[in-house]
C-alpha cells in the first residue's frame, strides 16, 4: 500500500518533468526516470520479465538514443520557447478532466473485477512456451520489423548526398 | 488496493497527449509519445494481472518492440529534416502546404 502510493507519487512527479522542464536534456531524463519507476511498478505487480525488458530496452535503449540525437543536432541553439494562452489552459483542464472521469467512472463500475488479483501462472516457462508456440508467427514478425526499421534509419539519415549537403551548409556558415 | 495504479496510467496517457499536442519541437513530441506509450502498457499490464491472461503480457513485449522501431525511424527522420531545413520546430515546417 505505501509502496504503491510511493511508486505512483514518483512517476507522476517524473512525468510531469517531462513536460514541464526547461531544457529538452532534462526531459530525456526524467523519462528515463519515468520508464524506470514504471519497471518498478511492473516488478511489484509481479511480471518481473516485463520489467526486465522495459529497464533493457525502453530505458537502456530508447531513452539514451533520445540524448545521443540531442547530441547530434547541437540542440543548444533551440530555445524553448513557451508563451502561455488561455485556449492552451482551458483545452488542457477539459481533456484532463474528461478522461480522469471517464476512467473513473470505469474503475468505479468495475471495481470488484478491477482490483482482484487472479495470476494462474506467472511463471517464465509458461509465458516463453506461449510466446514460442502460439505467438511463433508474432515473434518472427517482430525480428521482421526490427530488420525493416534499421535499414529504415540507415536509408534515411546515412544516404551520402544528405550528408554532403550538411558538409556545404557547414562550409558555409563556417564562410559568413 | 493496486487501482491507484489505474489513475496512474490514465494520468500518463492524458499527460502524453497534452504534450504531443501542445509541444512546439518535435524531440519533445517523442518524449510525450513515449509517456503514451507507457501508460497505455501500464493499463494493459494491470488488466492483464485482474484476468489472469498472459497474452496481454506478451503483447506489452510486442508493443515495446514496435516502440523502439518507432523512435529510432522518428529520431532518423529529426536528424534527415534537421539536414534539410536546420531546423525543429513544427512551426517551421510547411512541406505540405508549399
Amino acid at each position: 500500500m505505501a509502496y504503491d502510493i510511493l511508486l505512483t507519487i514518483m512517476t507522476m512527479v517524473f512525468a510531469l518533468m517531462v513536460v514541464f522542464s526547461k531544457k529538452t536534456v532534462v526531459a530525456a531524463f526524467s523519462l528515463l526516470m519515468t520508464l524506470l519507476s514504471i519497471a518498478m511498478i511492473y516488478f511489484q505487480l509481479g511480471t518481473v520479465f516485463l520489467a526486465a525488458i522495459q529497464v533493457l530496452v525502453n530505458a537502456g535503449a530508447i531513452a539514451i538514443l533520445f540524448v545521443f540525437v540531442m547530441m547530434l543536432i547541437n540542440l543548444e541553439q533551440f530555445q524553448n520557447n513557451r508563451e502561455r494562452s488561455k485556449s492552451k489552459l482551458i483545452i488542457s483542464i477539459l481533456t484532463t478532466l474528461i478522461i480522469l472521469g471517464v476512467f473513473s467512472l470505469i474503475i468505479n463500475n468495475n471495481i470488484e473485477v478491477l482490483s482482484a488479483v487472479n495470476i494462474s501462472d506467472n511463471s517464465m516457462k509458461t509465458l516463453f512456451d506461449k510466446l514460442f508456440t502460439e505467438y511463433y508467427l508474432p515473434f518472427e514478425m517482430a525480428t521482421v520489423l526490427l530488420l525493416a526499421a534499421l535499414v529504415a534509419c540507415i536509408v534515411i539519415t546515412g544516404s551520402e548526398k544528405g550528408i554532403k549537403q550538411e558538409q556545404e551548409k557547414l562550409q558555409e556558415n563556417l564562410n559568413e | 488496493m493496486s487501482s491507484i495504479y489505474y489513475y496512474l496510467a490514465g494520468f500518463l496517457f492524458t499527460l502524453g497527449l497534452l504534450g504531443t499536442i501542445f509541444k512546439k519541437d518535435l524531440i519533445s513530441i517523442l518524449l510525450c509519445l513515449e509517456l503514451m506509450m507507457g501508460g497505455v502498457s501500464l493499463l494493459i499490464i494491470l488488466f492483464s494481472r485482474s484476468t489472469g491472461l498472459l497474452d496481454a503480457q506478451l503483447l506489452v513485449f510486442f508493443m515495446i518492440i514496435v516502440s523502439a522501431c518507432e523512435v529510432a525511424i522518428g529520431l532518423s527522420l529529426i536528424i534527415a529534416l534537421h539536414r534539410k531545413k536546420q531546423t525543429i520546430y513544427t512551426d517551421d515546417i510547411k512541406i505540405i502546404t508549399e
